[in-house]
């Protein structure tokens, strides 16, 4: 068996030169919290890693009107942060019910978005707001939308030499309202059946935008912006939630495994987005 | 005489070590040189092993020893020795064919990839009621359905079931399934086989039943249980004298710390192996299980369908009883023919009835073998008759509380297996039980006691 | 093989692990402190948990280099030799514990939670303990114990 090697990156430099270095031999690590079930399960024996916890990814700030993460935060971290609570009162919603706290103490956002799980909370949270997550490497770094960072389960566009460094939160408008539900067989340590996160904008008693997303009912997790145009310019009455529970539903993609038949994830996925705008347009 | 521990609360004899991290449990027994140990397990549900070869394993740098079923002086155990340590008949997916024991778990699981096995897939039976067919696939060469004597059931008879249903004002039928459930106790499956200088064996054990293992495990390394000798400082709480004494000799059994068992561990899942492995190897070896095996190859309680046909007059009093219940055994008997004894002796409940017709099967299918837990067939049987208590008061428009104390056993009742029953205090756990529920019984249940039935 | 140094119960120590060595495996196999157990070792059942830092964590399945130059405990750290802390003692008085297999770890997730919040409610201590699977007592008496043990230590300071 070939012995493998640890390495502890001073700083983002070094990081990105180890992967450049190494590629797809080398797994990044953070918590540890997804790729050591993996390790144990003996399901992954990597040859290179690399832990990212001393390159300063770990910080909540205001950079000029958006909230930037990095990618290092742990859960526990976002969930109490105070602004964290403020400006995206959301993230700290899911990312405060993922695992359970010696999960959440380990696990961080970077992590979650980068294991690219179809159910993973923190990705559908910030799918919802807008977010942005810049990759960094060598050669420089690459922006993307959240939801066009995901390519299918457990894939992304991240590229072997490259890092999350960090997410960028968009302010939220004015009237801003959220929602969010995570649906499993228990509350703690559970991999959602179905999750969605709701961002909607309201104005004047009219929705001005809505972005509907939906965790483990698709390769990815989904923005079902069909659903989201259905409230576009309209009040949320009970007729036009419907109609967007309707479509939310009928955009998933389900597949039946343990946790969850297909036929039930896609109603429960319509039945948590009207629950959710109810809430919502009270 | 003044009881001095008697209406007193206890604190647990091994609360203290428990709260201060000091128990030790079988995985926390470590003992210099211990090799590790894993499996290989049948990909395939059911089949016959036809080429086993494990020469390269064998030869893998880090293994101490490899076993099959040739190794195995004698390859079957359970209340019916069908059950085989390592198969050459495979009737579950995951069935244990080969072992490794090697320097760590890393190469035991490498090992078992060089083990080079051909298994001709045979067709298989999962549902019990497809099993029961006689055309069914064979789980097993005796028949799908365990022989209780001359019959294929476990029959328990009282007064004269027809007789019953003709004196009966209302006929409630009902039909219940009760799935599949896993123990899911924490501590895993975990067995340390130590040969000792002085020739014996000491097997640091998970057990719930010692004693019983013990003889069972003799049974497979072929020794009589008169010759082993058991060291257990709570052995004597679970001995029981099925087989006679136990004397000196080659096992030195050490058990008696369990990591939650609730039946998961009344029958033997890795002593066998370890100890066949540290004879072989004369290494310690200590095989713990993942929790994936735990949840996928460990037993389980089989599913139970409870089909239930009640006689009852208007006035609510039962007298007639009929039960057909099938288990799900699973591939092995292990403990399933005393989970039916005693579904089938206590599936009536607490009710006095006087008309009783009880049929119990034990069916084989190719699934990993269930076997107790927790009542040994008795929740399941409670909970179908529970169910059909509320349905008789419904029946005939009784609370549900009535129904139970106009047909609850007293002093002096016979049960099912015509026990005559003393010290009987159903009506009156039934009463206190409804006054801590804040439940108002009415005057004439609350008049009532357990005392003999008047003539 | 690289070397690790950490502190554990207020001792320090250095052993020799490889990279995806867990932490679970250097208490219990190198340093054979066995209070934490291995449950499942998938990160799932909170049998393996420890303080890292006075955070609770997963032994399991947090890889032993990372606790490089940190702290951590374990139910042998929680008391001065042949003392108890109250929670220990409340979770022998209270019945806390049965075949005390999920014990230490739920010792130190109780632990962990009155470090932050010495007077939880029920439903704080639920959700604290939600990680930490027990399936001798139905967490009843648990959830006494902790409360039992806050109080205790309240009365203690006071």
């Amino acid at each position: 068996m070939a012995q493998a090697e640890f390495y502890r990156p001073a700083n983002l430099d070094e990081a990105c030169a180890l992967l450049t270095q190494y590629g797809a031999k080398a797994k990044v690590i953070a918590g540890g919290t997804d790729l050591m079930v993996a390790v144990n399960r003996k399901r992954l024996s990597p040859e290179v890693l690399i832990y990212i916890g001393d390159c300063g990814l770990n910080y909540v700030k205001m950079v000029g009107d958006q909230l930037v993460i990095g990618a290092f935060t742990t859960h526990t971290e976002l969930a109490k942060s105070s602004l964290v609570m403020e400006k995206a009162p959301l993230l700290a919603e899911a990312v405060g019910q993922i695992g359970s706290r010696a999960i959440r103490n380990m696990g961080t956002i970077g992590g979650n978005l980068v294991t690219a799980s179809p159910a993973a909370d923190g990705a559908a949270a910030l799918m919802a707001l807008d977010a942005e997550l810049k990759l960094v490497s060598q050669n420089g770094e690459r922006v993307f939308r959240v939801e066009s960072f995901f390519t299918g389960p457990g894939e992304t566009v991240r590229q072997a030499h490259e890092l999350i460094k960090e997410i960028i939160i968009p302010p939220q408008a004015a009237g801003s309202k959220h929602g969010w539900y995570k649906l499993g067989q228990r509350k703690a340590d559970v991999c959602g059946a179905v999750s969605a996160a709701i961002v909607v904008e309201m104005q004047n008693g009219t929705c001005r935008k809505a972005r509907i997303v939906l965790g483990a009912v698709a390769p990815t997790p989904l923005l079902a912006q069909a659903a989201g145009s259905k409230l576009q310019g309209k009040a949320l009455d009970h007729t036009v939630i419907a109609e967007a529970a309707q479509a939310a539903a009928n955009a998933t993609a389900p597949i039946d495994d343990w946790r969850a038949t297909a036929w039930y994830r896609q109603r429960a996925s319509g039945a948590i987005v009207k629950r959710l705008l109810e809430q919502i347009s009270v | 005489m003044a009881l001095k521990v008697v209406g007193t609360r206890q604190k647990r004899y091994d609360g203290l070590a428990h709260v201060t991290g000091e128990t030790r449990f079988v995985d926390d027994v470590f003992v210099p040189g211990t090799l590790a140990v894993k499996v290989l397990r049948s990909p395939i549900v059911k089949g016959r092993v036809k080429n086993l070869d494990t020469t390269a394993a064998e030869r893998l740098a880090g293994v101490a020893g490899v076993i099959t079923p040739a190794d195995v002086p004698v390859n079957g155990y359970g209340l019916i020795p069908d059950q085989p340590v390592l198969a050459e008949s495979i009737r579950y997916k995951g069935e244990p064919i080969a072992a490794v024991a090697a320097v760590d778990e890393d190469t035991a699981l490498e090992a078992l990839d060089l083990i080079h096995v051909d298994i001709d897939a045979q067709e298989a039976v999962f549902d019990p009621l497809e099993a029961m067919k006689p055309d069914a696939p064979r789980v097993r060469p005796e028949g799908n359905i365990l022989m209780f004597g001359e019959r294929n059931f476990r029959q328990v008879v009282l007064g004269d079931i027809e007789a019953g249903f003709k004196e009966a004002d209302h006929v409630i039928e009902g039909e219940y399934f009760h799935p599949a459930l896993e123990h899911a106790q924490l501590e895993p499956q975990t067995s340390l086989a130590v040969p000792e200088a002085n020739g014996k064996l000491t097997i640091y054990t998970v057990s719930q039943a010692l004693y019983f293992h013990l003889g069972m495990l003799a049974g497979i390394l072929h020794m009589k249980p008169d010759d082993l000798r058991c060291v257990c400082k709570w052995a004597g709480r679970t001995r029981s004298s099925w087989r006679g004494s136990i004397g000196l000799s080659d096992i030195k059994y050490v058990g008696g710390t369990v990591g939650g068992g609730f039946g998961g561990k009344n029958d033997i899942h890795a002593d066998h192996v370890t100890a066949i492995l540290a004879l072989k190897t004369g290494r310690p070896v200590k095989w713990r299980w993942t929790r994936e095996e735990e949840l996928l190859y460990s037993t389980y309680r089989g599913a139970w369908i409870i089909k239930i046909k009640d006689g009852v007059r208007n006035d609510g009093r039962m007298v007639a009883r009929q039960v057909e219940s099938i288990r799900d055994a699973g591939a092995y008997t292990s403990m399933n023919s005393y989970v039916v004894d005693k579904h089938c002796f206590l599936v009536n409940g607490p009710y006095h009835v006087p008309n009783i017709y009880i049929k119990g099967y034990c069916v084989y299918t190719n699934k990993p073998p269930s076997s107790s837990m927790r009542g040994f067939g008795v929740t399941p049987a409670t909970f179908a008759t529970e169910v059909q208590m509320d349905k008789i008061a419904e029946a005939v428009g009784l609370s549900p509380w009535e129904v139970r104390f106009i047909n609850a056993v007293r002093n002096g009742d016979q049960t099912a297996t015509r026990r005559k029953l003393d010290s009987v205090y159903l009506i009156e756990t039934m009463q206190t039980l409804a006054k801590r529920a804040g439940v108002v019984l009415p005057e004439k249940l609350q008049a009532m006691t357990s005392a003999e039935r008047g003539a | 093989m690289p070397m690790l140094e950490l502190r554990v119960n207020g001792r320090d120590y250095r052993v020799l692990v490889e990279p995806t060595t867990t932490l679970l495996e250097v208490l219990r196999e190198k340093l054979l402190i066995i209070s934490p157990k291995v449950g499942c070792n998938t990160g799932d059942c909170g049998t393996c948990s420890v303080l890292l830092e006075d955070k609770l964590v997963r032994s399991c399945i947090t890889v032993a280099l990372v606790a490089q130059g940190k702290e951590v405990t374990t139910v042998e750290g929680l008391a001065a030799p042949g003392e108890l802390h109250p929670l220990q003692k409340a979770f022998h008085e209270h019945y806390g514990s049965q075949c005390g297999f999920c014990t230490p770890g739920m010792l130190l997730a109780a632990k962990a939670l009155l470090d932050e919040n010495p007077n939880p409610t029920e439903d704080e201590v639920k959700e604290a303990i939600a990680g930490n699977l027990c399936r001798c007592t139905g967490y009843v008496k648990i959830i006494e114990s902790i409360r039992a043990a806050a109080a205790e230590m309240a009365t203690a300071k006071a």
